[in-house]
């Protein structure tokens, strides 16, 4: 027995990992377009934090597109779920999960190192960039509770195929994420003198590049499997 | 069996230890000091003298002026000498239109009305000076003329008489009486030497009057006496008040003042036939210290003055803005008429030489002669030294420099008029200062031998270790070291150093001490070999079982701690990097245990009320806390020149001196504040555990020692550094010793009987009864009674119940862990000490988040008490990061050198040894601290379980819970094996346990081996850049020194826990007797 190659699925992987990507890339192209990268630390005057936003919207709808596609046949939890999507409850949940969690990035922010007493903004749009790197992207698929569900427990009943596809995909992001902007303290004790070495940019340069790094991955996990699969079929 | 261990791990760190020795001879070279002295016959005005200087004489002397280096011309006049300790430039000069002077602006005003009185009798210069400008290596180069090398540091301590020729030998050894007043670090250096000497110590830093009034009591008699020529006078308020109140201060301005008023009362009393001399041996940076080799550290101060003749003007060749300090030893002995000393390299500056006419000579051949004499001592120094110390010099670079030398010699003979003086005397300067330029930079040479040999012996220890100590597991200890085994390995380690030692030279080795490590080395690491091979196979089985990526995240934390060495930028700001790192490991063991705990207590649905409750999110906050902690530890980072917003370095403008805050009084109460609920929260803790029952030595030590201790430091805190100006300094030292003593008594009580448990007498049967509110005492009942099998109720009624053997190990290390730290409190300033108390609190989170997250993954007793990689690595970077939040900083002028005379204003064991000790303890204390309690990262999992055991509940939330399970069962089926005995399990797979300490300290010891490692490698690769002696020579020495200091501590640590466990061995044997009988 030859196990069945899901086309569907592996589509969906795939233009997500593009989707992603893309959005990297058009933040590298408008920092490049800007020259001048002292912008990034505002929140206003950036168009980072919109750009981000748009792909991650993007890659849900994707999630959507396929769901409907796909998943014909919902169970009695995954249809109730479906239905208390829109409810003013969750949207208000979902609104107030991603709130908690940018001021728990600017606490963890502030406790790493960055100032107490000055450079809000900052702190604020690279908080931001976070949360919508690692927990939006889950609480516009699933919602507020949804996505304490999903992060703290078992897999719950109601998440269809399309969506655990997707949060699989959602994980190498977020962990992309938050190991750039880690790492990308490091540029800031040298002393090149450099304009771009000033907080927060290497923290958001960091995490962009961090997220591209962890979507390569993913799509290189995607297209081993899929090559894997290939050769199993050609052997047989 | 026990003792095998110690010996292994002493062992090891002989062998690391050497390793970065050997690197450390060769990366900080010494300049190899000569004892040969100069000699010449001198010629005197006197008729009846044996040599006499007559027309006939000179006549012969430019008939062939090279042969005249043995003849000293008359002496030219009597000497004053007032060194005036840290005397900066800028103290000396004059603003005129100053509307609001600084505190040490235009204080000596007698220099500047001497300058404009009498201009040619008067001189103001920068006195340069070579680093480290420290007193002692400035003394050595202003009386050696010589250079000093960095490994000159290393004697500070010490003040080692100088046995080169210098010249103050030489001018006693020509019959010149020399009268000194003042440091007696003169006194130290030429013991014997002074006719007249009232030489006070320079102990007290905070004294700023006690010297310099000796000296104003004896100086005006002195200067009225006629049997001097060479008086000699060193104060030292100028420099204690920088090191106390900064230059910025207004008892800077009063010292300065003063010193005003000594130099116009000995203008005024000075003979005609006198030069004075006043200069400062150092300068001192914005806040007062010195030490390195800044320029506000290296600029000096240099003002002469002659009463009656004037000094040779501007054209005899010499520089008139700048001297460098070696210059001062051949301009005294041409003032003086004595030879200058073997081993100068400073050319004679003619500005302050007095103009006297020598009969028989005229100007230009009298300057003539002094240039030609210096000349030739220099050559025949130079060409000595490199014809006996080979490949010392470049060959190239030594054939251009005779050659310009025998042009010179040439060129002498034919000096004949003023204009052919002038050029001849520039050239040869130039070709002195390129002499003197060619030392300085070879005598910071490197020796590549010693310093690869340095980097290989450190790193095949390390290597080694990784390969039979990490991938072994406890029960394999015994076999892989049998006591036998070790026994011949320190015969083998003997003979093979005695054979270095004896033909070192065979295999042209430089020293013994490079023969002995090297063969040691090498007999280490083939027996080290052989113990691999001959285990291979359950090494590579243990290797294999390894998940390959499973520490990852912390081995790049380590990587990143580790690549700090090689960027200067990385070292400026270690502070913060290793701060940041640290967080990331917290949040690194707050994530594992989140993750865990998210899969065991939220199985099917998250619940905001059941994560409030839950012990995680406890231990989650805890964890924040500490990283809010070690955020806080950024206000007492103490900052370095490099960063540019250092406020203890600015210096724009002359106008930025920063005041040397002592501290404010919120500061002082916080630093007793935190100390009292320091020793509150731990005596609570012991409290809690039963460890404060009965009348134990160190049960009554604990109990009682830490508020005595706490008290005195508190004490000593307040007054020390406080402006009170009546207190007795006697009572500030008794409070000190107080807890100096403290320690040593626990040390002993430690040697003597260690436990702190309490043994309940038996009672008769029926009036047994258990107190219910200590909730510890039921459970040891029990535990007791199934340990020893007490069925029947006859016996029953004879059961010990023992109080605190559930944290028997780590309670020790507790209390001892006090009274360390608090000997370590008295010994930093007051944020220091605050600094070391929240590093003691971030150790305790970590030591609890680390214990729960180990009980709930471990799956055997071994697991358990092997701490995860991930702690290890924290603990690690918590006791590095802990120097940086007591307030130091790795830099040779910010060495906290008050330290030395905590307790011992009064003189109490003038010891360097101790002064060292103390130092030591100060500077290191983070690492020194926990090292020693290192032990805790196994025993603590333990202690948690025996007094919460409420945590295992949380495990088996989602089961079915029956009421009639009992606790011993839980814990059976969690992790394998009882746990409700707390640290008596530890006593109970003994064998385990010892095992694990020994691998947990082997591995403290392959971190901080790997890090010296980094650090010798970074200095190897940028031994040429630019910075390498500002930021990667001290960077190093520092972690030498950590290095040299962490592997005792470890050792310290694991001798405690042997001790500890002997002493629960004899309390089991006797209440197994007492059972028995």
């Amino acid at each position: 027995m030859v196990s069945r190659f899901d086309q569907q699925k592996t589509k969906h992987q795939l233009f997500h990992v593009s989707l992603s990507l893309a959005t990297i890339l058009i933040c590298m192209a408008y920092m490049q377009y800007r020259r001048n990268w002292a912008h990034l630390g505002s929140f206003w005057d950036s168009l980072v934090v919109p750009i981000v936003f748009l792909g991650e919207l993007l890659k849900v709808v994707l999630a959507r597109f396929y769901g409907k596609v796909e998943d014909g046949v919902l169970t009695a939890k995954q249809r109730q779920k479906k239905n208390s999507y829109f409810t003013p409850r969750e949207l208000l949940g979902g609104f107030t999960l991603q709130f908690l969690c940018t001021l728990l990035y600017a606490f963890i922010c502030i406790i790493l190192g960055a100032p107490v007493l000055g450079n809000y903004e900052q702190t604020f749009v690279l908080a931001l960039l976070m949360t919508l790197l690692t927990v939006s992207p889950t609480v516009f698929l699933l919602g507020g509770g949804g996505a304490l569900q999903v992060c703290f427990c078992e897999k719950p009943d109601f998440v269809t195929k399309c969506e655990d596809t997707a949060l699989n995909l959602f994980k190498y992001n977020a962990l992309g994420g938050i190991l750039g902007a880690w790492a990308g303290s490091v540029v800031a004790p040298l002393d090149w003198g450099r304009d771009w070495q000033a907080y927060p940019i290497p923290n958001v340069i960091g995490a962009l590049l961090g997220s591209a790094l962890g979507n390569i991955y993913a799509c290189t996990h995607v297209l081993y499997a899929t090559a894997r699969v290939y050769m199993t079929k050609k052997r047989t | 069996m026990n003792l095998t261990y110690l010996f292994v791990l002493i062992w090891l760190a002989f062998l690391i230890s050497s390793g970065v020795m050997l690197f450390s001879r060769g990366f900080l070279l010494a300049r190899v000091s000569k004892t040969e002295t100069s000699t010449c016959r001198r010629l005197s005005t006197n008729p009846n003298a044996e040599y006499v200087l007559t027309d006939e004489v000179v006549n012969e002397i430019f008939k062939d002026v090279n042969a005249s280096s043995n003849l000293c011309l008359p002496q030219k006049s009597k000497v004053i000498v007032l060194v005036v300790d840290a005397l900066k430039y800028e103290f000396g000069l004059y603003r005129a239109n100053a509307t609001d002077p600084l505190p040490y602006e235009n204080k000596l005003v007698v220099l500047q009305e001497l300058l404009q009185q009498n201009p040619d009798h008067a001189r103001l210069m920068r006195f340069r000076a070579d680093p480290p400008t420290t007193t002692l290596q400035r003394l050595k180069g202003l009386t050696t003329g010589s250079l000093p090398t960095f490994i000159d540091i290393g004697s500070n301590f010490a003040s080692p008489e100088i046995n080169e020729d210098n010249i103050i030998d030489q001018i006693v050894k020509n019959d010149l009486p020399v009268v000194f007043l003042g440091d007696s670090t003169w006194t130290d250096l030429y013991p014997h030497r002074f006719k007249r000497s009232y030489s006070y110590p320079s102990f007290d830093i905070f004294d700023l009057d006690s010297v310099d009034n000796e000296i104003l009591k004896h100086l005006p008699k002195e200067l009225e006496s006629k049997d001097w020529q060479v008086l000699v006078a060193h104060f030292l308020g100028v420099d204690h008040c920088g090191h106390k109140h900064g230059p910025m201060h207004e008892e800077m301005a009063r010292k300065l003042g003063e010193m005003n008023e000594v130099i116009r009362s000995v203008v005024a009393a000075m003979d005609n036939d006198t030069t004075l001399l006043v200069m400062g041996d150092h300068g001192m940076t914005a806040s007062g210290d010195h030490g390195g080799d800044t320029d506000d550290e290296t600029n000096a101060l240099l003002f002469a003055y002659s009463k009656q003749h004037r000094f040779y003007g501007n054209d005899s060749g010499s520089d008139s803005e700048m001297l460098q300090q070696i210059d001062l030893v051949p301009t005294l002995a041409t003032i003086l008429g004595v030879p200058i000393p073997y081993s100068n390299l400073g050319l004679v500056n003619f500005n302050i030489v007095p103009d006297l006419r020598v009969p028989h000579l005229n100007k230009f051949q009298t300057l003539l002669l002094h240039s030609w004499q210096n000349a030739q001592q220099i050559y025949r120094y130079f060409f000595q030294y490199a014809l006996e110390n080979k490949r010392t010099f470049n060959v190239e670079q030594m054939d251009h420099l005779e050659t310009e030398f025998i042009l010179l010699t040439h060129r002498v003979q034919t000096v004949y008029n003023e204009v052919a003086f002038k050029s001849f005397v520039r050239d040869l300067n130039t070709n002195l200062r390129d002499i003197l330029g060619t030392c300085r930079e070879i005598w910071v040479r490197f020796d590549p031998t010693q310093m690869s040999q340095g980097l290989l012996f450190t790193f095949l220890p390390l290597f080694f270790i990784f390969l039979v100590v990490n991938n072994s597991r406890p029960a394999d200890f015994p076999h892989i070291f049998k006591a036998k085994e070790v026994f011949y390995v320190y015969l083998i380690n003997l003979a093979a150093g005695v054979f270095g030692y004896r033909y070192f030279k065979t295999f042209s080795f430089k020293t013994e001490e490079q023969g002995v490590i090297f063969f040691t080395a090498i007999s280490s690491a083939v027996i080290l070999a052989f113990h691999t091979l001959r285990h291979w196979t359950s090494i590579a089985t243990n290797w294999s079982a390894v998940k390959r990526f499973g520490h990852m995240p912390t081995r790049l934390l380590l990587f990143g701690s580790m690549a700090v060495f090689f960027s200067n930028s990385f070292v400026i700001q270690e502070a913060k990097i290793l701060s940041y790192l640290l967080a990331a490991a917290i949040l690194l063991l707050s994530h594992e245990l989140l993750r865990l705990s998210a899969r065991l207590d939220f199985r099917t649905k998250f619940k905001a009320s059941q994560f409030l409750r839950s012990t995680a999110l406890r231990l989650i906050l805890a964890s924040v806390l500490a990283i809010c902690l070690i955020r806080f530890a950024y206000t007492l980072f103490r900052c370095r020149e490099e960063q540019g917003n250092c406020s203890d370095f600015v210096n724009t403008g002359g106008a930025g001196f920063s005041l040397k805050k002592p501290g404010t009084g919120k500061t002082y109460i916080l630093a007793v504040v935190v100390l009292v609920v320091y020793t509150t929260l731990t005596r609570l803790y012991l409290r809690s555990c039963g460890n404060l029952t009965g009348n134990l030595p160190n049960v009554l030590l604990a109990r009682y020692g830490p508020t005595v201790a706490s008290i005195c430091a508190g004490g000593h805190i307040l007054l020390a550094n406080s402006s009170i100006k009546h207190i007795q300094r006697t009572h500030i030292d008794a409070m000190a010793l107080v807890i100096y003593g403290l320690l040593l008594v626990q040390i002993i009580v430690l040697s003597w009987a260690p436990l702190m448990t309490f043994v309940l007498p038996p009672r008769s049967s029926h009036t047994v009864t258990i107190n219910g509110n200590e909730s510890i005492v039921p459970e040891i009942f029990r535990k007791m009674k199934r340990m020893y099998e007490g069925d029947d109720d006859e016996r029953r009624s004879h059961i010990p119940v023992v109080y605190g053997l559930a944290t028997v190990y780590s309670s020790i290390v507790i209390a001892f862990g006090v009274f360390l730290a608090l000997v370590m409190i008295v010994l930093l300033e007051p944020r220091a000490s605050i600094g070391l108390v929240v590093c003691v609190a971030v150790g305790a989170i970590l030591l609890s988040v680390h214990s729960i997250l180990r009980y709930r993954t471990a799956t055997s007793f071994e697991s358990c008490v092997q701490p995860t990689f991930t702690a290890l690595v924290g603990w690690f970077l918590l006791a590095h990061f802990c120097f940086f939040a007591t307030s130091h900083q790795t830099t040779l002028s910010q060495i906290e050198w008050r330290a030395a005379f905590v307790g011992r204003t009064t003189g109490i064991g003038q010891s360097n040894l101790v002064s060292g000790a103390l130092v030591i303890l100060n500077t290191f204390c983070g690492p020194i601290f926990f090292f020693c309690m290192y032990s805790l990262l196994s025993t603590e999992t333990f202690s948690l379980f025996a007094l919460f055991p409420n945590l295992i509940r949380s495990c088996r939330s989602g089961g079915k819970v029956d009421a009639s399970t009992s606790m011993s069962d839980l814990a059976n089926e969690a992790v394998g094996f009882d746990m409700t005995r707390g640290e008596l399990s530890l006593y109970e797979y003994e064998d385990v346990f010892l095992g694990t300490g020994f691998k947990l300290a082997t591995q403290f010891f392959m971190l901080q081996g790997l890090k010296i490692f980094c650090a010798m490698l970074a200095c190897t690769i940028h031994c040429r850049h630019l910075m390498v002696w500002k930021i990667f020579a001290p960077r190093f020495i520092y972690e030498a020194l950590a290095t040299f200091v962490s592997l005792p501590a470890l050792i310290v640590g694991y001798l405690l826990v042997l001790r500890i466990h002997r002493g629960v061995d004899t309390l089991i044997k006797r209440i197994n007797k007492a059972k028995v009988h």
